[in-house]
């Protein structure tokens, strides 16, 4: 962990990690640090969760800093909020760690405004693919649990993104952290990660006393492992991916829904290039395709479409895995998209969300960068020879 | 004491009639209740039902849209689309159990200044007795 | 009793061998159907050129991944026609493209059929649809609805082509022994005198046709009993508070045509102030706003239209049943106007026109 902080407060555990955390967050809103708190809250028919930006701190006893299922990604939510602008109440967010890092990505391409917003985050289990959540609610509601007690938060269970995710604690853009791996402490850390999350401890009265080195061992350890089985399902995702046959395979029974441009939180364009009249074909170019193969696809240029997207997005995405998740065909699209995102931010060094100050590589240029691209530019002496 | 209850009724008056005869009725001195909150349009047909939805669900405890008779239409036949698209709106509020009484449209022409004190006076009756749009407590719209 | 052809063969492998007939005998352009898309065991749509690859077609397969009406509101300008296997369901939904101008149904040759219905996704993504062919061909000739079938398959009541060219008669006949084709109109006698053999005069199988009618109308009933127990704003809130805002239900919608959806735009864009002030009189309140906002809106702009083809459930990511919702409530917005969305490509689209007088009770 790159993160220079070793001291937080400690607040005892009572009634739960979630009840905890609430009585907490309610306290900052009767206190009046913050006007609201954009949270998780179970949605009436008991099926789902939605973001509610509450006020009223007595609403805020339904809600759930650390929801089963992630069915909106909360950088998504925080655009809706501030993207025309900073407004004049300020906010917290309580959000999982890939959601605050899209939310500074969302930042860096002027789709949210983050002057008003304190980002808090938890540590992170993962969560529940939606569509197990919403075939057997109840029974997802006692998976988490189960999953959110046990020691080492054992996660057969959580998306496939979410098991070989190694950015599930607190980040350098964080504003504010709970630390919940410490064993059976009976405690939550408090962790201040910015001058915005030092005032909450401040105006709380909490000293930042003890120690992070437990708890900082169990996030090492814990990474070290996920980082482990990234790697290895990565090896096995580019097996599958690999070639022009791989491409055809992965996303043979792709139906061109584009749900999964519509749930990711950094695929913010009102109109996708891909749905444009630039992406259009007139009919003879259509027939000429058709005539030149023998046959054509409908739709068409579905893989143009998600090769296209990566080219788009993969400096920025998140692996938050919502893509996966809206997929109506069950394509593993969180995978291969994370498989190329870890390239292509790689090749610049570059790590979605970590770092506010840090310019979007396809923003900015040095004059003297990635190394290796001698191999795939030619000299102007070849060319002309 | 509980206080009485004034509903907030959104009105979409189309300019070269129904906001006409509402001008009338305020130059004529005519008593209407301060329910009314016009938004001035061309011409009834100008109204995407998704405005009344908007209004509706943003918790406006009715809404009313005014135009032209039929037939009197300043664009000949905007109010005909209007009734149309009013009688579409009605039938999806009907068809969900939502309350389409909290919706209604008005043919009032410029120089009806009592027709439009009168229709404002009955529509507000008519929705103070339905009480606030419940729409206004709805958290997870 | 109309005019018909009748080939030999099943009605899969009688249609496959019609289609490479038009197309080896220059008849026209191509040919629009479903093909095994030749990976994994999935299936797409293809537009074919080259007789060789009619080995990969299944023209009758009970599948929609999208619905054609999409895609054939994409073939502008005029060719040779392009001999098009849809279902009925996909047709309705074209034809009331085209009366949005959002096609041209003299582009193509429009082969449909009296439809069995089609596989959820759920099936194809486990690969169950081989499995489920067998029974689901026996419910087809026998007039009863399969069990795989999507939910609004199973209520729907116009499975019987209107504005096909040719209608391949399935439902109640021996489709593993005989192919018949029904032939509407002038251009499909003309292209189907062209395979070469002899023209019959036939009836459709319509007392099995009628039976399914009435079954589909009792399914209908209770599906729709059960969405109208959920009522009024709670009931919307039950059915939609699930609702992650996608919107992947409109752009399957074939429908929904529109390049920038009211709901994607500007127009419904907030500035923080509004929400902020919202937020103080209420408390709470849900973000990304206005969820119910666009499945009333989205009603309101097309119910009437909608033909009931069931894309919008199958790409909810929540199960939502969309298409239930908007069948139950198109039906009764178009019944207003005695409309019957994709009946007759002439009926206009009922809120592009009126009458001066009509609706009498409103506005009075």
């Amino acid at each position: 962990m790159t993160i220079n902080i070793s001291k937080g407060a400690s607040l005892p555990i009572k009634e739960g990690i979630e009840k905890t955390i609430l009585v907490f967050l309610k306290s900052l809103l009767e206190d009046k640090i913050f006007d609201g708190i954009l949270i998780p809250m179970r949605v009436p028919a008991g099926d789902s969760y939605a973001w509610i930006l509450v006020k009223d701190s007595l609403i805020l006893d339904k809600a759930n800093p650390l929801a089963p299922v992630m069915p909106v990604q909360g950088a998504k939510a925080l655009k809706s909020l501030t993207r025309k602008g900073k407004g004049n109440l300020k906010f917290a967010a309580v959000m999982r760690p890939c959601e605050i890092r899209a939310s500074v990505e969302l930042a860096k391409l002027n789709q949210v405004h983050l002057e008003n917003i304190t980002l808090m985050s938890v540590d992170c289990p993962g969560a529940l693919p939606l569509s197990d959540y919403t075939q057997n609610p109840q029974k997802g509601e006692e998976r988490f649990k189960t999953l959110l007690s046990g020691e080492n938060w054992g996660d057969d269970s959580t998306k496939p993104v979410c098991q070989v995710c190694d950015h599930f604690s607190l980040l350098p853009s964080a504003d504010f952290h709970f630390g919940l791996l410490t064993g059976q402490a009976k405690t939550l850390l408090l962790i201040a990660g910015s001058q915005k999350g030092e005032q909450i401890l401040s105006t709380h009265k909490l000293s930042a006393s003890v120690s992070l080195a437990d708890w900082k061992k169990r996030v090492d350890e814990r990474t070290k492992n996920k980082k482990k089985q990234r790697a290895d399902r990565f090896r096995e995702v580019q097996k599958q991916v690999e070639g022009f046959d791989g491409l055809l395979q992965v996303f043979s029974s792709c139906i061109g829904c584009h749900n999964c441009q519509s749930a990711c939180p950094i695929c913010y364009c009102r109109q996708c290039y891909f749905d444009s009249e630039v992406s259009k074909l007139d009919l003879d170019f259509i027939l000429q395709k058709a005539e030149r193969r023998g046959s054509l696809s409908f739709p068409l240029d579905k893989r143009m479409f998600h090769v296209g997207r990566m080219s788009h997005m993969s400096l920025s995405c998140v692996s938050c895995g919502l893509c996966s998740d809206a997929c109506p065909v069950s394509i593993p699209v969180a995978e291969v998209f994370s498989y190329v995102a870890d390239q292509t931010q790689h090749t610049f060094e570059y790590k979605a969300g970590e770092d506010r100050d840090a310019d979007l590589p396809i923003q900015q240029y040095r004059l003297d960068e990635i190394k290796g691209i001698e191999k795939w530019v030619r000299k102007a002496e070849e060319v002309e020879s | 004491m509980a206080e009485k209850f004034i509903p907030r009724i959104v009105s979409f008056l189309c300019k070269w009639c129904s906001y006409s005869g509402a001008d009338l009725a305020g130059t004529s001195r005519l008593k209407y209740p301060p329910s009314i909150l016009p938004i001035r349009v061309m011409c009834s047909s100008r109204v995407n039902p998704v405005f009344v939805i908007k209004s509706f669900l943003g918790g406006s405890d009715g809404v009313l849209i005014g135009g032209c008779h039929p037939g009197d239409c300043h664009y000949q036949s905007g109010n005909y689309h209007t009734r149309r698209r009013f009688a579409i709106l009605n039938k999806i509020f009907d068809s969900l159990g939502l309350e389409k009484e909290r919706l209604q449209l008005s043919w009032i022409s410029a120089s009806e200044g009592q027709r439009f004190a009168r229709v404002s006076d009955e529509f507000t009756q008519k929705i103070a007795d339905m009480g606030a749009n419940p729409a206004k407590q709805e958290i997870f719209l | 009793m109309d005019s018909c052809l009748k080939i030999k063969k099943s009605a899969e492998q009688g249609l496959s061998d019609f289609l490479k007939s038009l197309l080896e005998k220059n008849e026209v352009s191509g040919l629009f159907t479903l093909r095994k898309s030749g990976v994994n065991h999935d299936f797409d749509y293809g537009l074919i050129t080259d007789t060789q690859m009619m080995k990969d077609a299944i023209p009758l397969h009970p599948f929609m991944p999208v619905n054609a009406a999409q895609e054939l509101s994409r073939f502008t300008g005029m060719r040779k026609p392009i001999a098009v296997v849809i279902k009925p369901c996909e047709l309705r939904a074209f034809v009331e493209l085209v009366k949005r101008s959002q096609g041209n149904l003299e582009q193509f040759l429009i082969i449909s059929y009296t439809c069995g219905g089609v596989f959820r996704f759920e099936a194809t993504t486990a690969g169950k649809a081989e499995k489920q062919l067998p029974a689901y061909w026996k419910a087809v000739s026998s007039g009863k609805n399969s069990d795989d079938i999507r939910l609004t398959c199973r209520a729907c009541e116009h499975f019987v082509p209107m504005h096909a060219d040719i209608t391949v008669s399935l439902i109640g006949e021996k489709i593993d022994q005989e192919c018949s084709l029904f032939l509407h109109t002038e251009k499909a006698v003309k292209m189907a005198e062209s395979f070469g053999e002899p023209l019959s005069e036939c009836e459709m199988a319509s007392k099995t046709i009628d039976e399914l009618r009435v079954q589909r109308q009792a399914e209908k009933h209770h599906i729709f009993e059960k969405i109208e127990s959920q009522k009024g704003l709670d009931g919307m809130i039950q059915l939609f508070g699930k609702c992650i805002g996608c919107h992947g239900c409109r752009h399957v919608c074939p429908i929904c045509h529109c390049v920038l959806c009211d709901f994607e735009s500007h127009l419904f864009d907030s500035e923080t102030e509004i929400i902020e002030s919202e937020l103080n009189s209420k408390g709470a309140l849900r973000l990304p706003p206005d969820t119910i906002l666009f499945q009333l809106g989205r009603l309101s702009h097309m119910s009437f239209s909608c033909v009931g083809c069931g894309m919008c459930t199958e790409v909810c990511p929540a199960a939502i049943p969309v298409a239930s919702i908007f069948m139950r409530t198109g039906e009764e917005t178009a019944q207003l106007f005695d409309y019957l969305p994709g009946r007759d490509v002439e009926e206009a689209v009922p809120i592009t026109v009126y009458k001066e007088k009509e609706l009498s009770t409103l506005g009075e």
